[in-house]
């Protein structure tokens, strides 16, 4: 039996004399999949996270790394293979940035070891393909949030760790620092890396996510596919805020958007009883009502083909008719695919698809 | 981006680093050689360093009282003067990392304070040299054990900010208990004694007080040489300690240990040295950046050679000596407000 890459189960953390923080929380996500995990202010998102890595310890349940607790990994081995970044405070540190994620490569020596030049020679190399190469000699104290963020990206990344933990990774940076961090870590999950992180933004969630872990203040979890997990019901019950969740359509391609519309008044902020047992269910165990839909596709890049099949693999047993045909005198490809299925995997599969470059995608849903 | 400063890049290129640690080899002897010429015996160069040959050679004869200065006198006090001077600068960069505070000096535990107040119970019982050594490293060991259980919260759980209040606490303390000591001691005989001796002087350098010295010097000095790459990492948050695979509270407490082990031998041989610990790490930072791989053993060299000046001109410049920790903060100060608005602001 395969392990999930990173697992949570039944995981209760509360302080001494104090309230339970954390109540009976259970997640998995596997290889190369990226989880958000989204609450309010107060929650315990950052509580949950340091309790998920050992740095507080769970009071019930245990994390799990590949099937194995790791309450009983050392540190060394526990953290060669999960990173952390955390808030990118702005830093009053100077060290240099090469200094900075050189800094990544110390769970792989001992209290008294060093790197060495091919511990170097990652770290350049990383600082490459992330576009940072020119801020190698730059002091950490005079770069821009953005920027330290991603040195810290880049700190984890050469770690080269199975699971990266980032603790609100786009909080404080403007709009397209925000992006490049979130493809920078879609890119790492491409790569085969776990990513998990805090975020305040159900959007980014909804767009980039595979999965979401949404936290209320009394203590209450939801956890599935982001599509089903981000909705106008769980947002009211878990922020207390009506909104509305829509598509912003292109001539290219549909957006997941999720907007704000209003706060509700405080007696509804704390859903009385917790979410029921089975909205707890994977989404590959849904039955229910499926709705008929369409998507067409025109695949602009080569390269993407073979992720489009292997995403349409995925998605085989909902598919029930398909069609593909190359159109050499653009340089194109179209894809046309029906499915009958429950409407959060139309539109997962529909979201996944319309993060790919140059690829141009729309959905059609059937009237009933 | 990034304005150039003034700083040398010393670790890109094998060359470079080879020429860097032989720089901070040769600096320090080089130092040492041409304080050994200087001194109220004036010699040439010429005839020190035939003294010198002799003594190493042959030993010294009777009747040969250049080379008798030399070894008794002024070898053990340059000696000495590296042992002080690299070690506390060192143990500032230690502590200042540990405490990422960029104020924090080898003093922050209380060690010196304890240390001092050993020394000083030691002179009024009239103790000799060793014995007053012995008491004040065995206090210094013991303040700082003091200051470690007053800053241990409940659980395991140590905060730096209450680990730098209990310091300040025991520092403060053991103050009050020196100013008791000297408000009975003897005004004739011991209350002199124990002024100059707080003053902080090299002068009373032997090869024995020396080598009571050396191994707790050189032991701290390696232990932090042998953990610099982590120095690096222990001015960052708890969490991200943790996230290195370090173990925060082993790492805390080794360069503790170290730093203390440092300062107690420095202050019991020769009384509270101020500045050096804070100016030298700072110096080191402002030239070479902050890498602690390269400012560990940078610190240790700049720090004796600056020890070696200091109290060469405080043994010759009058014909009494000079307090070696006044000129340490005559010299230190201005040289150090200089350094500051040239490259603008203290970092860790």
């Amino acid at each position: 039996m395969t392990h999930a890459t990173f697992e949570v189960k039944d995981g209760c953390f509360g302080y001494p004399h104090g309230r339970q923080v954390l109540k009976h929380i259970s997640f998995s996500v596997s290889k190369g999949e990226m989880l958000a995990i989204l609450g309010p202010n107060g929650a315990g998102k950052t509580t949950m996270l340091r309790c998920m890595m050992g740095f507080l310890k769970w009071t019930g349940g245990q994390s799990l790394l590949n099937g194995e607790n790791i309450a009983s990994m050392s540190p060394r081995k526990l953290f060669s293979k999960v990173a952390y970044v955390p808030q990118a405070k702005n830093a009053s540190l100077a060290s240099s940035v090469k200094d900075m994620v050189l800094l990544g490569r110390s769970s792989h020596y001992g209290i008294f070891g060093r790197p060495g030049a091919k511990d170097r020679q990652m770290v350049a190399d990383t600082l490459a393909k992330l576009g940072l190469s020119a801020m190698a000699d730059c002091s950490c104290a005079e770069l821009s949030g953005g920027e330290l963020q991603m040195v810290l990206i880049a700190r984890a990344i050469v770690a080269e760790p199975e699971v990266i933990i980032l603790d609100e990774p786009e909080s404080n940076l403007d709009f397209k620092n925000q992006l490049i961090v979130l493809k920078t870590l879609r890119s790492l999950t491409e790569q085969g890396i776990t990513c998990i992180f805090n975020t305040h933004y159900p959007v980014h969630a909804l767009r980039h996510a595979d999965k979401a872990l949404l936290l209320d203040k009394s203590g209450n979890v939801r956890f599935g596919a982001t599509s089903e997990v981000i909705t106008e019901e769980n947002m009211r019950r878990a922020f207390g805020v009506e909104t509305v969740i829509g598509q912003i359509e292109t001539p290219h391609n549909e957006y997941a958007d999720v907007l704000a519309v209003n706060t509700l008044p405080d007696e509804t902020d704390i859903p009385e009883t917790p979410y029921e047992e089975s909205e707890m269910e994977p989404m590959t165990q849904i039955t229910g009502d499926t709705r008929l839909a369409t998507l067409s596709i025109i695949v602009e890049d080569r390269e993407n083909a073979e992720k489009i099949n292997a995403m349409l693999h995925e998605f085989g047993q909902y598919i029930i008719g398909r069609m593909g045909m190359p159109y050499p005198k653009k340089e194109v490809s179209i894809i046309c695919v029906v499915m009958d299925a429950p409407e959060t995997v139309i539109s997962t599969l529909s979201g996944k698809l319309g993060q790919l470059r140059g690829v141009s995608m729309k959905t059609t849903y059937s009237k009933k | 981006m990034g304005q150039k400063k003034f700083r040398l890049d010393v670790s890109s290129t094998r060359i470079r680093r080879i020429l860097f640690y032989l720089t901070l080899i040769v600096l320090p002897v080089l130092a040492g050689v041409i304080c050994l010429c200087i001194g109220r015996f004036s010699t040439t160069p010429a005839e020190t360093l035939s003294a010198l040959g002799r003594i190493l050679t042959q030993g010294v004869e009777q009747g040969d009282n250049l080379a008798k200065i030399i070894r008794d006198m002024r070898l053990p006090r340059i000696a000495m003067a590296i042992l002080v001077g690299g070690g506390l600068s060192v143990a500032g960069l230690a502590f200042q990392s540990l405490f990422a505070n960029p104020m924090a000096s080898p003093d922050t535990l209380g060690v010196a304070a304890g240390a001092s107040f050993g020394a000083v119970l030691a002179l009024l019982f009239g103790a000799g040299t060793l014995a007053t050594q012995f008491a004040a490293l065995l206090m210094g060991f013991m303040a700082v054990g003091l200051t470690l259980s007053i800053g241990k919260g409940k659980g395991s759980e140590r905060s730096l900010t209450s680990m730098i209040l209990g310091g300040m606490v025991i520092s403060s303390l053991f103050s009050a208990l020196i100013s008791l000591v000297k408000l009975v001691a003897d005004t004739d005989s011991k209350l002199p004694a124990i002024t100059y001796w707080l003053m902080g002087s090299l002068n009373s350098a032997t090869w024995y007080t020396v080598l009571f010295a050396l191994p707790f010097v050189l032991g701290g000095i390696a232990l932090l040489f042998s953990i610099r790459w982590r120095l690096n990492i222990l001015p960052m948050s708890e969490d991200e300690i943790q996230a290195t695979g370090s173990n925060v509270n082993v790492l805390r407490l080794l360069t503790a240990l170290a730093s203390t082990m440092i300062t107690a031998a420095c202050v019991s041989t020769c009384g509270q040295v101020g500045w050096v610990g804070l100016l030298i790490p700072h110096i080191c930072r402002m030239a070479l950046g902050s890498d602690n791989m390269v400012l560990v053993p940078a610190s240790v060299s700049i720090g004796a050679v600056f020890m070696i000046l200091v109290d060469t001109a405080a043994r010759s410049i009058s014909p009494s000596e000079i307090p070696v920790s006044v000129l340490t903060a005559i010299i230190g100060a201005p040289v150090f407000i200089g350094l500051l608005r040239k490259t603008g602001g203290w970092k860790l």
